[in-house]
């Protein structure tokens, strides 16, 4: 036995070594080549020309610009109240993002995880708000919360709930909650197929393996759901991260950061600032106090672990 | 001999190109704010103009949206990338002054002087879109805006349009008292809720003033100002104005006068195609200028124009596809693609849009306006302004605080502007 | 005994199913508004309210949007673009998630965080810089404009979320694989990507709605209707002074179908892992 799997062994090495001509130390670099020469060409060098421009007073049209140095960034930490304004409503975000929607996708997950009927079905009504055109969000809900036909004041008000009725998006104080639960709506399928690909990739032996051992529904899913899915945590928690810093177009279509300048975050505040008030600088520079912020956040936990 | 045989070359090679150039069209890019059905009314314009100029090919781009929202942004990076159209779309006033500052848009002056058209378009609106004594757009359309309202309801509790003020506050509160919304604004964007505003100032501090607040030449903390953002907290505290209006969108805020909850909105001519469009019954609209207690009544109004971008390659060209759209001889032939123009002779046909017709004549007359304040401050200015607005609507600011907070904003920009 | 058991699984299982269902009615009410708004008249939904029920059924809503839009034109390029950027993106984010995944090289923890950097970009700053690179490579203006920064900004999530799915495929498989003389080019298409099919059936899900719905970057670099994508035109809609509505919301239902009929079509691979077994910690 052992005598002929050893004579099957050898010549099968031997050809896989004739086989490869690539000098084994680059084969990662040619895997990783591709990829890396697009995202440089497309990605990395607009970004940092968009770093060089942070350092200039540049309207975004003229054909000079004038060198600040660090003026920009220096302004936005020390004299723009909007931006502290905006870095406080998306660290609230953030937190938000980290919880609701992440919970919600996990539990929907777990359930359609099950064969429970129609969950072909389920998993696409969840994933669907996804599918609709930001345009069509911003407009659907703008009349959900429309304070005189919206369906959520009329709704309250044939429940009795009179007094419950609100401005939503036109207070001050609910117009980011009532954002982002619209967010929560069209984003918790996002993490919901995360978790049920996850959740395929946990073998079903270590399940039987715990009920062998007399484990009950709870603790198996303490001692075997929960670790077997720590990838995908890395993967939705830091997302949820990285896009709550970043979050732009939910914001900007449904309160243009208003009322007042009650609703701007970083992302709307930076598109005013480039696009609007004709501050190229000042708002590359703001792109580049998001970038920052996100990488210094989120890459240790990234790193920490997936080690 | 040498040399003549060469110059007979050259010349035969510059006669070849020239005839090729002449085959080949150039293509003119023409870029606007035009959505759908827009579209589809200009295509017999340009397939006229195509088919009369044999060297240039207009080729519309068009980026559509609500209001400034997207056009401006789309139109900045074509430009600053180098990649300009050769005719655009502009808004009066402000919305252009970035584009200006920069150097990127042509002065037509001597395009003015070799078309003549201080004498084809009315008056004002030349006057609105000079700056520092050069032209830089031709007007395009004339935008006058007045409040509408719902015909039946003014009858139905016997009110007339108001002559004064205090005319029209009484008719608010007329309809306050039978439970019906005096007007309805979409707060979001800002603009929408400004036309009230800008008549309160209109209003309480007089042309002369009003003028002088739009330049900056006079400080915004004094007591007429107050009194107009005081104005527009008591509108708001007599529930004259549909609640919590402040993110509404200015499109959404039509519905409520649509299904009589409210009676008026403040909205420019193009309301009488906007109500075509959303299918409500013309003949119970109508409009009057807000009475502003000062003679003349002026009212707020504002041209859209065309420009020629410095860097592009057809300026000649530009300048005389933009004359062909101007003149009253094209504008005649296609009547539905040239409503609200700045032409003068150029009627609307009274029959089909009689409101159309009214504006029309309003607007050519020797009447006086005044600049949205979104046309006359620069756009982070005005976001200032519509800042201390929203505070005064939502009540979070007292108007005497919006006041002072609206000069601190107008001199810190004024400061920013020097350093 | 056994009975028992088997009821309360029932019970379990009816009352998921319950609150499943009513959680999915919440779901759904905002994309029904959708539905009734685009069957029915610009005037019933403005003067009736947009929550009321239609009048009459306008179907002519569904050919008008579909003419008016000109949606032959965006329709033909977004499928153009999908089906050339997502295999195309997934591809090269697979090939560079695998080595980061399942070998040891120098600089391999410094190029994956280079990755990772790219998702905290702020796209809407470098439009301009973009729109100035595709003038100089003369691609400015079609639809090819937009595969290039397409791809470039699907990489760094795509390499991030691969490497995590990848890193489950035990090694073992791998090694084996090896064993038996395969390269490494082969165990990548053979064992790797077979393997990971849920996980990539999941990322082109994700890439097709986000190339689908993509608005800003399309917005920008491409100016000529010819090359014009879904989601652009359907600004057209929207006027300087006013909204076609029931337009609008007949041309976005329009725009999704293709999108849900590629979800429907790529959702049996997401429990393709189950069957194929192999997967061992």
């Amino acid at each position: 036995m052992t005598v002929t799997s050893l004579a099957e062994g050898r010549p099968a090495f031997a050809r896989a070594r004739r086989r490869r001509r690539v000098p084994t130390a680059w084969i990662p670099y040619l895997f990783l080549a591709p990829a890396l020469i697009w995202y440089a060409a497309f990605l990395v060098y607009p970004m940092l020309q968009s770093l060089y421009i942070s350092f200039f007073d540049w309207d975004g049209l003229s054909p000079t610009m004038t060198f600040v140095g660090l003026k920009n960034y220096i302004d936005i930490f020390m004299s723009d109240e909007v931006a502290r304004l905006a870095l406080w409503n998306n660290i609230l975000w953030t937190l938000g993002a980290l919880v609701l929607p992440t919970a919600i996708g996990l539990m929907l997950a777990l359930a359609l995880n099950r064969r429970v009927p129609g969950s072909t079905l389920f998993r696409t009504i969840f994933y669907s708000p996804a599918v609709l055109p930001l345009v069509a969000v911003g407009l659907i809900w703008a009349w959900v919360y429309n304070p005189n036909f919206g369906v959520v004041n009329t709704t309250l008000k044939a429940v009795g709930l009179r007094t419950w009725a609100a401005g939503w998006l036109s207070s001050y104080e609910l117009a980011l909650p009532a954002t982002f639960v619209t967010f929560v709506w069209s984003h918790v399928g996002f993490p919901m197929i995360f978790y049920l690909a996850g959740l395929q990739a946990i073998s079903k032996e270590y399940y039987e393996a715990a009920t062998i051992d007399g484990a009950n529904a709870f603790q198996r899913f303490r001692h075997v759901t929960l670790p077997g899915l720590t990838e995908t945590h890395v993967i939705v928690l830091s997302l949820a991260v990285i896009n709550g810093f970043k979050v732009f177009d939910l914001v900007y279509t449904m309160t243009y950061g208003g009322p007042g300048r009650s609703t701007q975050v970083l992302g709307t505040w930076m598109y005013f600032q480039t696009f609007q008030y004709y501050h190229a600088g000042y708002g590359s520079a703001l792109a580049w106090v998001i970038a920052a912020i996100v990488l210094v956040i989120a890459i240790p936990y990234i790193r920490r672990m997936s080690r | 001999m040498r040399g003549m045989r060469l110059l007979a070359a050259t010349a035969l090679a510059g006669l070849v190109a020239f005839s090729a150039a002449a085959e080949a069209k150039e293509t003119l890019r023409l870029m606007t704010v035009f959505d759908a059905p827009t579209v589809q009314l200009w295509e017999p314009v340009l397939a006229a103009y195509n088919e009369a100029n044999p060297d240039y090919e207009v080729k519309m781009e068009t980026v559509a949206g609500s209001g400034a929202a997207v056009y401006p942004d789309v139109l900045r990076t074509a430009m600053a990338s180098g990649d300009p159209p050769d005719v655009f779309f502009m808004w009066g006033g402000e919305i252009a002054g970035p584009f200006i500052r920069a150097g990127q848009v042509a002065v037509l002056d001597s395009y003015y002087d070799k078309y003549g058209w201080d004498k084809v378009v009315a008056p004002w609106t030349i006057e609105r879109i000079t700056r520092d004594g050069h032209k830089y757009g031709v007007p395009f359309h004339a935008r006058g805006m007045g409040l509408w309202y719902r015909v039946d309801l003014f009858e139905k509790y016997g009110l007339s349009e108001p002559k004064t003020y205090d005319e029209l506050a009484k008719v608010c509160s007329t309809f306050k008292e039978n439970g019906i919304y005096c007007a309805s604004f979409g707060g979001k964007f800002g603009w929408q809720t400004m036309r009230l505003l800008d008549y309160f100032i209109e209003t309480t501090c007089g042309p002369e003033e009003h003028d002088k607040l739009n330049a900056l030449q006079s400080s915004w903390n004094q007591p007429c100002v107050v009194a107009a953002y005081d104005r527009m907290a008591q509108w708001v505290k007599d529930g004259w104005l549909v609640p919590d209006f402040l993110n509404v969108a200015p499109n959404d805020a039509r519905m409520a006068v649509y299904s009589g909850d409210a009676a008026m909105v403040f909205e420019g001519g193009w309301f009488e195609g906007v109500l075509k469009s959303d299918e409500q019954p013309m003949e119970n609209f109508k409009f009057f200028l807000p009475p502003t207690d000062h003679t003349p009544v002026r009212y707020s109004a504002f041209p859209e124009q065309w420009m020629i971008p410095e860097a592009s390659k057809h300026k000649d060209a530009a300048a005389a596809l933009i004359n062909w759209l101007t003149i009253a001889d094209t504008q005649k032939k296609f009547p539905e693609a040239f409503t609200a123009s700045a032409t003068i002779g150029v009627e609307s046909d009274c029959s089909v849009a009689p409101r159309d017709c009214e504006w029309k004549k309003i607007l050519t007359s020797d009447s006086q306006t005044y600049p949205p304040t979104d046309q006359a401050f620069t756009k982070e200015l005005i976001d200032g302004f519509f800042e201390v607005q929203d505070g005064v609507v939502a009540g979070k600011i007292t108007p005497t605080d919006a006041a002072a907070q609206m000069q601190a904003k107008a001199e810190a920009w004024k400061a920013k502007q020097k350093s | 005994m056994f009975a028992d058991v088997r009821n309360q699984r029932r019970l379990e299982q009816t009352l998921l199913f319950i609150s499943l269902l009513v959680l999915s009615l919440i779901w759904l009410t905002p994309f029904a508004t959708v539905v009734m708004s685009a069957i029915r008249s610009q005037g019933d939904l403005l003067s009736r309210g947009v929550f009321s029920w239609p009048k009459a059924i306008a179907w002519k809503n569904f050919s008008e949007a579909w003419h008016t839009g000109d949606f032959s034109i965006y329709f033909r390029n977004s499928l153009f673009l999908i089906f050339i950027k997502v295999p195309l993106g997934i591809f090269i984010a697979a090939l560079a998630a695998y080595p980061l995944a399942k070998m040891r090289f120098r600089f391999s923890g410094a190029i994956f965080i280079f990755f990772l950097a790219g998702l905290a970009v702020p796209v809407q700053v470098t439009l301009q810089p973009l729109l100035v690179m595709m003038k100089q490579l003369g691609i400015a203006n079609s639809i090819f404009a937009l595969i290039p920064p397409y791809v470039a900004f699907g990489l760094p999530f795509q390499i991030f979320v691969l490497r995590g799915f990848f890193r489950l495929i035990p090694s073992e498989l791998l090694e084996a694989a090896r064993l038996d003389g395969a390269s490494e080019w082969t165990a990548f298409l053979r064992v790797m990507l077979p393997l990971s099919v849920p996980a990539l059936a999941t990322l082109c899900i994700i890439d097709v709605l986000n190339t689908w719905n993509e608005f800003l970057i399309a917005l920008v670099l491409i100016s000529a209707k010819e090359s014009r994508t879904v989601p652009v035109g359907l600004l057209q809609f929207q006027g300087e002074y006013s909204s076609q509505y029931t337009l609008l919301m007949a041309g976005i239902l329009i725009s999704i179908i293709p999108v849900i009929v590629i979800f429907i079509f790529l959702q049996r691979y997401f429990v393709a892992g189950l069957t194929s077994g192999a997967v061992k910690g």
